[in-house]
């Protein structure tokens, strides 16, 4: 497989990022991400941003007033 | 509270009439239906609040995913993904519920915004600059109310896939099936999503900036690492 350039590389960063890629692409990507100094940061930083919003967004457990009145209604 | 129990009443009162309409499945399958939606009813009631942005709009919605898939429970076959039901119920539910009752207005791509927007804002920011290392310092700087913020001011077309997506962390195919869109349509609606998401969080950084951030340290958290690729998903 032929060396990727930046711009492709770039274009794929989600795709990668979320398990979307083929695994010649990703084994491509990795190669280049761990050498270049300019998309290895940008991928990183993706990476990072993308497990903050999952871990701020989350929410706690369901209350338990409401689960047990939602299971309360199957009873009826 | 009170206007809660209401809302409450009502949707029971309405599920009696539609029970009458379509026999409620039989007793026996209650427990198997209780084990199934339990494990995702945290996951549920999240992704309620983050679409509805209202706690009380939220409880509403997840009762009625949770009667809709009661109602429909005969129709789930073992084995397929059960959660993925769960969602394309809850999105069904919230169409029907919400989505008539706010139009919103006509979505603007911002187009001269690139994938690395916040990559670049930090990399050209003095402040940022001035830390170590500017983009830990920037997503330290990020409380967990400008985060929820920033992605409930998304359009709500961008804001369920990215839910979905970032938070519930379904695939694209899953995705596609939960919302009925081709897979294209998910990717253009998530990366459009997130490129707005990080136009607000800048935005919300910029704002938290002015107002103190001196005296208001930063949250910090654990990371946990994300598998990234391989089928993790």
């Amino acid at each position: 497989m032929s060396e990727m350039d930046c711009e492709h590389v770039l274009e794929m960063v989600w795709g990668y990022l979320d398990g979307e890629v083929s695994e010649e692409e990703y084994l491509g990507i990795q190669v280049h991400i761990s050498k270049c100094a300019d998309c290895g940061p940008r991928y990183q930083f993706q990476r990072r941003l993308m497990v903050l919003v999952e871990q701020k967004c989350r929410e706690g457990p369901v209350p338990e007033a409401l689960k047990r009145r939602l299971f309360r209604l199957l009873e009826e | 509270m009170l206007q809660a129990a209401g809302s409450f009443y009502c949707l029971v009162m309405g599920v009696h009439a539609l029970a009458r309409e379509a026999p409620l499945p039989a007793h026996t399958d209650r427990e198997q239906f209780e084990q199934l939606v339990e494990q995702h009813l945290n996951g549920l009631f999240g992704a309620a609040l983050r679409l509805t942005r209202n706690r009380t709009s939220a409880e509403d919605l997840l009762q009625e995913t949770f009667f809709r898939a009661w109602r429909s429970f005969h129709t789930f076959r073992p084995g397929t993904n059960a959660r993925a039901w769960l969602y394309r119920i809850l999105m069904n539910a919230y169409i029907d519920l919400y989505r008539k009752a706010s139009r919103e207005p006509e979505i603007v791509d911002q187009d001269d915004v690139d994938e690395f927007y916040l990559y670049s804002k930090v990399q050209e920011s003095d402040q940022y600059k001035r830390a170590g290392n500017p983009e830990e310092a920037f997503l330290e700087t990020l409380l967990d109310a400008d985060v929820k913020a920033a992605l409930e001011s998304l359009p709500e077309t961008f804001r369920a896939v990215v839910i979905l997506a970032d938070i519930e962390e379904f695939s694209y195919k899953e995705i596609a099936e939960i919302l009925d869109i081709p897979i294209g349509t998910v990717m253009s609606r998530l990366h459009r999503g997130r490129r707005q998401l990080q136009v607000a969080l800048w935005e919300y950084a910029r704002r938290a900036r002015y107002v103190g951030a001196d005296t208001q340290p930063p949250q910090r958290e654990s990371r946990r690492d994300r598998p990234s690729a391989g089928g993790g998903r």
